[in-house]
């Protein structure tokens, strides 16, 4: 049913960042604006979608019916019509309400976290617009719509990496971000592009579409299915589109919580899910999704093994969470993955606030031998990091455990035991960095005299209300064989997942099987880092340390052969070939002029001389004409 | 014996030679003299179709070009005077500071 | 038959000290060929009953204008190596040449096709100073009085040209 609610879910974070906007240039142009005023823009806007969107959800929950609002028609040429649409069924309103209360209480703690900075109100400002695009993103009714906050989030994930810009190695990171982030974008357009021809050129948006997908040839949907997917690996960091992620922790620890950890770089998995009807049909495809979910799972682990970067640890294990969410769509259980990226969401973004809350605590060390060289006792900061290690390495009770659990379940169920393999691997690997993680920076045996450190409310807070999401939200999607709803799976129903449904007794092994997993993951980590001698730290060093050589080699592949390129097509097309041409057609001018110019040689007989001359002519004509 | 043509070919021989000698000469009284030599092949044509029409009107204009020349050589010669005495030269062609293209 | 010798002669000498006049370097002799040219061309105004142009001729042309060309020759103290130096002097004589015949021959040629008239010298009173002066004060009265009015502006001009200037304008004035 219509509904004029659904765009003020949109337009309250968009106001508040115009608002921030304008009070910001009022701010650095005539007097200064207190920080409470760019605070209480920019918390109120998240919190007026959040309860909108809780309204909503209520209502749908009570009357089982969905929102549409038609804002106005776009373009309407010929056989396409896009309209401004939004769309409030069961998937965009699951999405809009984690990510509006995660991304409110991420504002929240951004308050503690930015506290005198000098652009307070520009970044209070970029992260209105970056949920404002977000909830476009989730709530767009045609791929068109879903591309304006694709594209939006890319910019404001650039706007806010580059935050610190006087740092010249952010504002590259940046840029990273953007250029491989663009490379996904554009086969993402090729995607629409292609399902719109394949589909008929029918009016796009996401019912029509699924109503009309059995007319379209396969080899065309095969096609816009693995160019789809192209956008999701650029923006959900996946193979071989990932190597932006960790240099994207450059910017201000909020917006890795938020943007690279909770909500832009799940978009991916979101996208794949609302083309459930595309990726169902195209199996292949799908099973190329959830190996390249899995490969990028395994190497992204592999790789956090050994960083030493708080931040650059976190980001990789958000990749390899990622992959697991994409092994989950990719072999079709969509509600499945998207569970995962609920618990996900809370977990990941109170890891980043707690380790947030750390680099604050001891003055901006991100190393983590740095850190607990420098260690500060800030008990609730350490309650909550630990309870998001124990949920993301799948330890029961926890959220994690639910979600991974399932994911695996999926796997070993459609017979890729390749797949199931590599993810449990990939789960020991998952506690034993995360693990170690923990023990070094809190628990390691440090000379330095630890002392209290106080953490302002507004860090705390949320930290805490986000590790009872940690916990409680895994009780959502219990499965039957614990005696639990499948709320999720219910409410998801519209995507046509498959559901899990295997012999008890096989669920209670697999359960067994993770549990024991995680479990040795964790006792490793515990004999090696828990007494670890942090004066003598481990460096980045080997193949694994330094990451497999990726970013070199995509430097050596793509960079260097485009530059030469550039440089080749700049010095010798443009200057040589292209300008020499222009010029020396405006150099033959100004030759022939200088050369016309010595008939004025200010010589007073010179010039007679030619009177004379064109005076002859003259007479001569009229000799001539007068027949004479 | 003398006709038209004759006197014709005495006037137009002047304003030639008059003409040549602009042309010919860099000394500045040299194309001075030539400019009255060509006036007065000028003025030997005008007389001559007064002869030859009967009419005064001709006359009469000369009697002004002569005016005229009279008034032009008095200002010519003041202006060869401060030339002369700017450059020290009498040669027309070292003028040439109005000149485009490359300077001497 | 007189009438033509004299012509003859009276021509020959006009285009002789004309032709001299482009020839010699020395602006002395090229002002006595101009000398000569003019008394002769004041000979043939006499031959047309122009009696009082010739006498006009005579006094200003030969007597007045040519008198101040030699005395400012002669002022200015000009020495040989003074002079210009001229080395293409005669091709540009010729270039002349060839520049000039077509207007000559286009004349010439117009002229000769008007019928012929008998140009001996007529005695009426043609070109006498009584009908100059009756026409010039009559008919072209308004002519005469700007001709007076144009040689005053002469006077004054040439006064001011060739005046010293003071010592600050005569430095500027003394560059090129």
């Amino acid at each position: 049913m219509n509904t004029s609610l659904l765009v003020w879910i949109i337009l309250a974070p968009l106001l508040g960042a115009i608002l921030n906007a304008g009070f910001y240039f009022y701010h650095i142009k005539k007097e200064r604006v207190s920080d409470l005023t760019f605070s209480i823009i920019g918390t109120i806007t998240p919190l007026i979608s959040f309860l909108i969107t809780l309204s909503l959800f209520l209502r749908m929950k009570n009357e089982g019916i969905t929102f549409k609002q038609d804002l106005f028609t776009w373009l309407d040429i010929d056989k396409l019509h896009i309209g401004m649409s939004l769309l409030g069924d069961n998937l965009s309103i699951f999405m809009s309400m984690f990510v509006s209360f995660v991304g409110w209480l991420i504002h929240i703690y951004a308050i503690g976290y930015m506290r005198g900075d000098n652009g307070f109100g520009k970044f209070f400002a970029y992260f209105n617009l970056f949920l404002a695009s977000m909830l476009i993103l989730v709530l767009a009714d045609n791929p068109i719509i879903l591309f304006i906050g694709w594209e939006g989030v890319g910019v404001c994930s650039y706007l806010l990496i580059k935050f610190y810009y006087g740092k010249a190695e952010n504002v590259i990171a940046a840029n990273k971000a953007f250029i491989v982030n663009r490379v996904g974008d554009f086969g993402f357009i090729l995607g629409v592009v292609t399902l719109f021809f394949a589909l008929g050129e029918v009016d796009l948006s996401f019912s029509s579409m699924e109503a009309n997908i059995a007319n379209a040839s396969s080899e065309l949907l095969v096609l816009s299915g693995i160019l789809l997917f192209i956008g999701a690996m650029g923006k959900s960091a996946q193979i071989p589109l990932y190597v932006w992620l960790p240099d994207a922790m450059a910017g201000p620890t909020p917006i890795s919580a938020l943007i690279h950890a909770a909500t832009m770089v799940t978009a991916g998995v979101y996208m794949v899910a609302r083309f459930h009807f595309l990726y169902s049909g195209i199996e292949e495809i799908g099973l190329l999704i959830a190996y390249i979910g899995a490969f990028s799972a395994l190497l992204a682990a592999i790789i956090a093994t050994k960083q030493t970067d708080i931040k650059k640890i976190l980001a990789y294990s958000t990749m390899s969470q990622l992959g697991y969410m994409f092994i989950a769509v990719g072999l079709g259980f969509y509600s499945t993955g998207l569970f995962h990226v609920f618990t996900h969401a809370f977990f990941k973004a109170m890891l980043f606030m707690a380790a947030g809350g750390v680099i604050l605590a001891v003055h901006h060390r991100q190393n983590i031998f740095d850190i607990a060289k420098h260690r500060a006792h800030t008990p609730i900061i350490k309650f909550t990091f630990l309870i998001g290690v124990i949920a993301i390495s799948g330890v029961p009770f926890f959220s994690g455990f639910f979600s991974k659990d399932a994911i695996l379940a999926a796997a070993f169920q459609e017979g890729e035991y390749l797949i199931w393999a590599i993810a449990l691997f990939t789960a020991f690997l998952t506690a034993f960095y995360m693990f170690r993680l923990y023990f070094i920076v809190f628990v390691a045996p440090t000379k330095h005299d630890v002392k209290y450190e106080y953490t302002s409310k507004t860090i705390t807070i949320p930290l805490l209300l986000l590790a009872i999401g940690a916990v409680a939200a895994g009780y959502l999607n219990l499965p039957a064989v614990l005696g639990g709803e499948h709320l999720v799976d219910t409410w998801l129903a519209q995507l046509k997942s498959t559901s899990i449904h295997m012999s008890h007794l096989t669920e209670w092994i697999l359960m067994i099987l993770s549990v024991a997993v995680a479990g040795s993951g964790i006792f490793v980590a515990y004999k090696k880092y828990a007494n670890f001698d942090i004066y003598h730290p481990e460096e980045e060093t080997g193949l694994i340390g330094r990451r497999f050589y990726v970013d070199e080699l995509y430097d050596y592949l793509f960079v260097q052969s485009t530059k030469k390129v550039s440089t080749f097509i700049d010095k010798i097309i443009d200057d040589k070939i292209i300008d020499g041409f222009i010029m020396s057609s405006s150099d033959s001018f100004v030759n022939i002029g200088k050369k016309v110019s010595l008939t004025q040689n200010a010589n007073v007989r010179f010039y007679a001389t030619f009177m004379l001359v064109g005076m002859t002519c003259i007479f001569i004509y009229l000799y001539i004409k007068l027949g004479l | 014996m003398i006709s038209l043509t004759s006197y014709a070919f005495v006037a137009m021989m002047l304003f030639s030679i008059g003409a040549i000698g602009v042309i010919a000469r860099r000394n500045i009284f040299v194309i001075y003299m030539s400019i009255e030599m060509m006036l007065n092949g000028v003025n030997l044509f005008l007389v001559t179709f007064a002869r030859y029409h009967f009419n005064m009107d001709p006359q009469i204009i000369t009697v002004m070009v002569i005016a005229i020349a009279a008034a032009e050589a008095a200002i010519f010669l003041s202006v060869i005077i401060l030339l002369y005495r700017s450059r020290k030269s009498l040669d027309t062609d070292i003028f040439n500071t109005l000149k485009q293209g490359e300077k001497s | 038959m007189m009438t033509d010798i004299i012509f003859i002669a009276l021509a020959f000498l006009a285009i002789s000290g004309a032709v001299a006049m482009i020839v010699y370097a020395n602006p002395m002799y090229s002002a006595l060929g101009v000398l000569i040219s003019m008394l002769s061309v004041a000979g043939m105004f006499a031959l047309l009953n122009a009696t009082f142009l010739f006498l006009v001729q005579i006094i200003v042309y030969a007597g007045a204008i040519m008198t101040l060309i030699l005395f400012i020759l002669m002022f200015l103290n000009i020495k040989e190596e003074d002079l210009p130096k001229e080395p293409k002097k005669f091709k540009l004589i010729a270039l002349g040449a060839v520049i000039m015949i077509p207007l000559n021959i286009l004349i010439l040629k117009a002229v000769s096709k008007l019928p012929a008239k008998d140009f001996s010298i007529s005695s009426s009173d043609f070109g006498d100073i009584k009908p100059i002066g009756m026409q010039l004060y009559n008919n072209w009265l308004i002519a005469f009085e700007l001709i007076s009015i144009l040689l005053l502006v002469a006077l004054i001009g040439s006064v001011v040209l060739a005046k010293k200037r003071n010592s600050k304008v005569k430095n500027a004035g003394g560059e090129s």
